[in-house]
């Protein structure tokens, strides 16, 4: 009976492709065995069923008999029948995704119990619309299903499928594409992220659909960059954003998780709730607090970014864009705040008060720096967090945040400052071979100047290296000192040793008001050594001094058998701390711990007995007698007594000890050589010295100061020769800069003759502009870049005078009558230079009347001075120029009597009009009136600057110079104003800030701004787009505003007639003036100016 | 000389010639000043003192007019004026940028029906011998140099226009000028015909132990506070012409100082006697704060 049904089933299946027979035999074969004989034939029907129930269902059929198999190895038939239906229920919809059903059977299997058919194929089916690609979209879901369903459970498979679904409706490829790459997505995520992942996506498919696709490449990696356990967390907090920024919502999600990856993990949880906080106001803010969060977390801890955060949040809550401007860290109250905040010191906010309080200390003028600066150049400092100075400049850290306050930080900065300063003050660069010590000049004899003069008596150890006879004048005195011994490294340790005590003695007693913060930084320096137990003899008698050095005797450790060995050099140490040590003392008493450590075998020493030492005579320093303090003839007794505990009597290598941080680097030998180089030795006059290379190289490789290796890692010829170009360079750049101030200095005096100006590189300068939105400034925004106008001829100059003849001496009369009376009488005041005759008769006559009783009867002649200063500011935007005569041109047009064998002539003959009488232009006008007032500025005398400006971008406002404000007006202004020139965009901002800047230095009593322009202010970013007039206006107003609080007359003048609206918002209150007829402007502004100051 | 009845004349009075120093005044040299103006005060030569504001110029003219003798008998107008020997009358006037040469000279006032000439500061000087003691001269109009000049050279003559008189100054009298060159912008500069009239005394502030020496005696502080006042000083003056226009002057010191003496603590006392009188710039009254409060240390 099986056999027959099956016959007829291949007798059915004979009207389809042979393709389908051959699946029902391969079929047949596998489901035959496992069948029982009525599951057989049921499974004969369902299949003959599927392949008749329509047109293109025998591949449908196909796939059920392929799937048959492997199915029925996982499930019991009945199971399958119940899975099948399914599929043959789908089969009304559309065959097709039939087919993929049952393709998809097997290996979707695992994953999904038979009930869940229904709905996965529910899902399947949503995506069909009737349409080809939506079918072949809904198959490609049954065909990726296997691989999802690992990843994802069904019950979350909605998700993916409505985000499917809504790409779809926007576009089939991008639907297919993101389906497509959902499994390997699906796969790079932790399982607790998918949902939400999906869920997101969702709402990037709704709002921004074109996203979707980067979404679904990006998105993992970046998601990976926000902490573990807060990634849900964090999608969700997108999709609350993208829900209100709608397009702006992914680039969002992606920077956001960017700036994440940029902070500290244990702080994400934190920054998100804060911005989940946000997100309920605004979703921009809450995005750009996360974007800002790097580099807030720099500068605060979470406690502190919550109360920065709720500042915000306030502001934000009255103004959203005020708000938002404060979290992108585009307000300088943002900026303010999180510094009030922080208790972090940065250097360039005190660096000023750290320059004058270092030059108030030393007298001299001395720079302050970030150490990076110093390490930048290459020439042999290498530690960037270290203070340090080179002699000439103080070099510190970029910041300071130790302490939990801004006072203990500043302290810091201020300990590390003073202790520089006492360098430069007490002179510890100052060191000279042929001066005797003060304190020590009993032992002095032979131990110092043992160049030259030979060491004779008793130096053991101590030869001076072969420096003799050769041009001794190219090295230092240091390293003359230095060259005195064989370990030059141990001599260098020593002698910043005893130099620094000496002068951080000389500090606390000069400077009682700074002893507190030095102790506590010379304990928490203290508390970082390691354990000198460790260290070789020698090592830790360094370490014992440079302790002791730390006034802490009691942190010395030392073995109680050896002890008399150690307190020899303690009293040498302590005598450098007497009143009147000099850095030859140091020297001195260097060359005596020298003698005295050099004998101390460098060896481990073998002794429990290490114990803390005791000072007999810690107090008073002059209490030690003189003798001891001579290691004399007892050196090989010194060894001696180190014998008991040297076990192997194997010499250790010698390190220096941990430097101290708040002492820094010293280099003396180095700078003595700086300063030498740049011929400012102590004597003072002594010309820069001249070196060779190879001179140099000689210091180089004897000096200990410069650790090649730590400098660049390159091999030791070429690293070495960079140093040498960049020590080279060094020096020259300051005795370039010299010859650059003489020169300077010589062009003044020799005036314009001489031509050839050097080409000035533009100086920056930053200027915050106003935000009316946020109500705010955004600090530093702009930045204007100064620099002299070009140079050409003084023709133009000239003939501009020439044509004007008459104005000009009009305008030059009218100025001459400005020119204040020396003294005008003052009547009737009551205290005066004399009498006022009129009154007197006046009050005689009244008394004798009977009733006198005006009493004021003096005058005065006071003393009227014209002190007038002005700046004008000149718009030389591109839109200055536009020829004004266009109606000439016209007629001329009309001329042409169209006879085409006349074009040529006539065109040519107008061209050559056209370059002889150029139209004039409004930087022309512009120009003109500048040239007749500069003419009538020289009669009156007042103090006068001209500019102009232009630029493209807020990092590049061009501010030219044609006259400054303190420049005798000459030929070389004449040839500055023959090119100006239109340039650029009208960025009126920050102009006007740098001129009321030009201003503030300058001396006068009325002081006057006038703005020349032709038309709105206008840049690109000035405001939220090209078009957007409001946030220029606004800027502008607020730096005339700003002009005025500093006391100044702003006045603006405009020649577009359509001035008058943009004007009237910009100076409100102020004056201004628009010039109707633009021609006029010449005669005009001489005049406006009279009325201004007269 | 001023009566209530005349109420136009009763804030100008000057009773400024008999004004004589009764007690020594505490001046410590700095160097040979004494001599040198000795020996221009023997030979009627005027003197010019230059140097900063509070460095002890005042105090100085004052210590010279106490110890200047006039001659014992003066003759003129046919009298014979015995004069015991004395010290110096001392006529100070402090220039401002409105003082005329009639505040110097004198004026007419009403009194009653009439008018009455009244000797102005110089004139009284020069009637009286006095030293006349200019303080910061280039703060004055320019038509005082009228004045000056010929009371300057061998004339010591006054012209008293008003009066059309002319007066011959009396023995004794000395034109001593002030002027800080440091501070006043180029265009009050002294002019060179006024200058070379002068011999002139530079001052400046005394070195650290003078100046604690005398930071100590005025103030009436202890030694230590004295000498880490004139430390301070010091210091702050490094900051001259940089970001300070002028350095603390001894006079600040000694306010200094005494406020200390009253129990301010002293970082507070050099806050406001020094600190803020010097210079409004915040950064700069930073820097300074650190100054003092790197040396004291509470």
């Amino acid at each position: 009976m099986t056999t027959q049904l099956v016959e007829e089933a291949r007798e059915g299946l004979r009207q389809f492709p042979p393709a389908l027979a051959q699946e029902f035999e391969s079929a047949l074969e596998t489901v035959q065995p496992v069948l029982e004989p009525d599951e057989l034939a049921q499974w004969l029907r369902d299949g003959l069923d599927i392949a008749r129930h329509s047109l293109r269902s025998w591949e449908a059929a196909s796939e059920y008999f392929r799937a048959s198999g492997p199915v029925l190895e996982q499930i019991t038939y009945d199971r399958m029948r119940e899975w099948c239906a399914v599929g043959i229920e789908l089969m009304e919809t559309s065959p097709a995704l039939s087919g993929a059903l049952f393709r998809a059977s097997p290996t979707v299997l695992p994953h999904l119990s038979v009930p869940q058919a229904n709905d996965w194929a529910a899902q399947g089916k949503s995506l069909y619309k009737g349409t080809w690609k939506s079918g072949s979209l809904s198959a490609q879901y049954f065909d990726v299903s296997p691989q999802i369903l690992p990843h994802l459970p069904l019950s979350q498979m909605r998700l993916l499928v409505d985000l499917i679904d809504s790409l779809a409706s926007h576009s089939y490829e991008l639907a297919s594409a993101c389906l497509g790459m959902a499994p390997g997505v699906l796969a790079q995520l932790d399982r607790a992220d998918r949902a939400p992942f999906l869920e997101f996506g969702g709402i990037v498919a709704h709002t921004a659909w074109v996203d979707a696709r980067v979404y679904f490449e990006r998105g993992p990696g970046a998601l990976r960059q926000v902490g573990e356990e807060q990634r849900p967390r964090y999608l969700s907090l997108a999709g609350q954003v993208a829900m209100q920024v709608g397009r702006l919502g992914h680039p969002y999600f992606i920077e956001a998780a960017q700036a994440l990856s940029e902070v500290d993990k244990d702080i994400h949880e934190g920054l998100l709730e804060l911005s989940e906080q946000l997100a309920q106001h605004s979703g921009d803010a809450a995005m750009e607090f996360i974007k800002s969060s790097p580099r807030v977390a720099e500068r605060l801890g979470i406690d502190d970014i919550a109360r920065w955060q709720e500042f915000g949040l306030n502001i934000l809550q009255q103004s959203r864009d005020g708000g938002e401007a404060f979290f992108r860290l585009e307000s300088a109250r943002g900026e303010e705040v999180m510094e009030a905040l922080s208790s972090r010191v940065d250097l360039d906010r005190v660096s000023e008060l750290i320059r004058m309080y270092c030059k108030a200390l030393t007298g001299v003028d001395v720079g302050v720096k970030a150490s990076e600066e110093l390490t930048a150049k290459g020439v042999g400092w290498v530690d960037e967090s270290s203070p340090t100075t080179e002699g000439t400049t103080i070099y510190l850290p970029e910041n300071v945040e130790r302490y939990p306050t801004k006072e203990e930080n500043f302290a810091v900065y201020k300990v590390f400052a003073t202790h520089q300063a006492g360098r430069l003050e007490f002179g510890s660069f100052e060191y000279q071979s042929q001066i005797n010590p003060e304190l020590f000049a009993s032992e002095s004899n032979g131990t110092q100047n043992g160049h030259g003069t030979s060491s004779g008596n008793g130096v053991a150890g101590v030869a001076p290296a072969g420096v003799e006879g050769e041009a001794p004048e190219i090295h230092t005195d240091m390293e003359i000192f230095f060259d005195q011994f064989e370990d030059r490294r141990l001599a260098h340790d020593l002698f910043t040793i005893v130099e620094d005590t000496r002068i951080d003695t000389i500090v606390k007693r000069e400077y009682a008001g700074v002893r507190r913060a030095f102790s506590r930084l010379q304990q928490a320096a203290i508390d970082r050594r390691r354990p000198v137990e460790d260290m070789p003899a020698r090592q830790a008698m360094v370490e014992n001094l440079l302790r002791a050095s730390l006034d802490e005797i009691g942190r010395i450790r030392w073995p109680g058998e050896l002890a008399e060995e150690m307190r020899s050099p303690l009293r040498v140490l302590n005598r450098i701390r007497q009143e009147g040590a000099t850095v030859q003392d140091s020297a001195a008493a260097t060359a005596l711990l020298y003698e005295w450590l050099s004998n101390i075998p460098n060896v481990e020493l073998d002794t429990e007995d290490w114990s803390d030492f005791e000072q007999e005579m810690s107090g008073d320093p002059d209490s030690g007698e003189d003798s001891d303090m001579m290691p004399g003839s007892g050196s090989s007794g010194l060894e001696e007594s180190f014998m008991p505990f040297m076990p192997g009597s194997e010499e250790q290598p010698y390190d220096s000890p941990d430097p101290v941080d708040f002492r820094g680097d010293f280099k003396p030998e180095l700078v003595q050589l700086l300063m030498k180089l740049k011929g400012e030795t102590g004597s003072g006059d002594a010309p820069p010295i001249p070196l060779t290379k190879e001179q140099l190289q000689e210091l180089l490789e004897k000096s200990v100061e410069i650790s090649i290796n730590e400098l660049m890692d390159m091999d030791l010829a070429e690293s070495s020769g960079m140093f040498l170009d960049n020590l080279l360079k060094e020096v020259n750049q300051i005795q370039g800069e010299r010859q650059e101030g003489q020169q300077a200095m010589g062009d003044d005096s020799t005036g314009a003759e001489d031509g050839e100006e050097l080409p000035v590189e533009a100086a920056s300068f930053y200027y915050d502009e106003w935000d009316f939105r946020a109500a705010d400034y955004k600090p530093r925004w702009c930045r204007v870049q100064e620099q002299r106008g070009e140079a050409g001829t003084t023709n133009y100059y000239a003939e501009t005078l020439h044509e004007h003849t008459q104005l000009v001496q009009e305008t030059r009369k009218q100025f001459e009558m400005l020119r204040p009376e020396m003294f005008r009488k003052m009547k009737r005041l009551t205290d005066g230079e004399d009498y006022d005759l009129d009154a007197v008769i006046e009050w005689y006559t009244e008394k004798i009347a009977g009733g006198a009783s005006e009493t004021k009867l003096f005058y005065r002649r006071n003393k009227v001075e014209r002190d007038v200063a002005v700046a004008f500011l000149l718009d030389v935007s591109a839109s200055t120029d536009e020829e004004i005569q266009k109606h000439h041109d016209q007629r001329q047009d009309d001329q042409f009597d169209d006879d085409p064998r006349k074009y040529l002539s006539w065109w040519a003959q107008r061209r050559a009009e056209a370059a002889r009488h150029p139209g004039k232009r409004i930087i022309d006008l512009e120009k003109e009136a500048v040239v007749l007032l500069i003419e009538a500025l020289e009669t009156i005398g007042d103090k006068y600057g001209v500019y102009g400006f232009s630029g493209y971008g807020r990092d590049n406002v061009e501010f030219f110079v044609y006259k400054d404000m303190d420049e005798p007006f000459g030929d070389r202004i004449k040839e500055r104003i023959d090119k100006i020139a239109p340039v650029r965009s009208t960025r009126m901002g920050p102009a006007i800030r740098h001129c009321i800047w030009k201003l503030q230095n300058t001396d006068a009593k009325v002081k006057i701004l006038i703005l020349l322009s032709d038309g709105r202010p206008q840049d690109h970013g000035y405001g939220r787009d090209r078009t957007e007039k409001e946030y220029a206006i606004h800027d502008t107003k607020m730096a005339l505003t700003e002009a005025r609080r500093e006391g100044m007359i702003p006045f603006a003048l405009t020649v577009d007639r359509a001035g008058h609206d943009y004007l009237k918002q910009m100076c409100q209150d102020m004056a201004y003036e628009v010039v109707a007829d633009i021609e006029s402007l010449p005669r005009r502004l001489p005049a406006l100016y009279r009325r201004l100051t007269g | 000389m001023t009566t209530a009845s005349a109420p136009l004349t009763e804030y100008k009075s000057w009773a400024v010639e008999e004004f004589r120093l009764e007690e020594e005044p505490y001046y410590v040299p700095v160097s040979d000043e004494i001599e040198i103006f000795q020996a221009a005060w023997n030979n009627k030569i005027p003197v010019l003192l230059k140097g900063p504001t509070g460095c002890g110029k005042t105090r100085f003219v004052e210590y010279m007019a106490y110890h200047l003798n006039r001659p014992l008998a003066v003759v003129r107008d046919g009298k014979t004026e015995i004069e015991e020997e004395s010290n110096l009358p001392l006529v100070t006037v402090a220039c401002h940028e409105d003082l005329t040469a009639s505040d110097l000279v004198g004026r007419y006032l009403l009194e009653g029906n009439e008018t009455v000439w009244i000797d102005g500061p110089l004139t009284r000087a020069v009637k009286a011998g006095a030293i006349c003691y200019l303080d910061e001269v280039v703060e004055a109009r320019k038509d005082t140099t009228v004045l000056i000049h010929p009371l300057t050279d061998h004339r010591r003559i006054l012209p008293v226009e008003k009066k059309s008189q002319l007066l011959q100054a009396r023995d004794g009298f000395l034109l001593v000028i002030s002027f800080n060159p440091g501070y006043q912008s180029a265009l009050k500069d002294l002019k060179q015909s006024t200058r070379q009239r002068f011999v002139a005394v530079e001052f400046d502030y005394p070195p650290r132990e003078t100046e604690a020496e005398i930071v100590q005696h005025e103030a009436g502080c202890s030694p230590e506070i004295a000498l880490n006042l004139a430390k301070m000083a010091e210091k702050i003056r490094n900051l001259r012409e940089h970001g300070l226009a002028e350095g603390a002057s001894t006079r600040l010191l000694i306010y200094a100082g005494r406020m200390i003496a009253q129990g301010v603590s002293p970082r507070r006392a050099c806050q406001v006697s020094i600190v803020w009188p010097l210079t409004d710039d915040g950064e700069v009254q930073r820097s300074i704060e650190e100054v003092v409060s790197s040396i004291f240390e509470d």
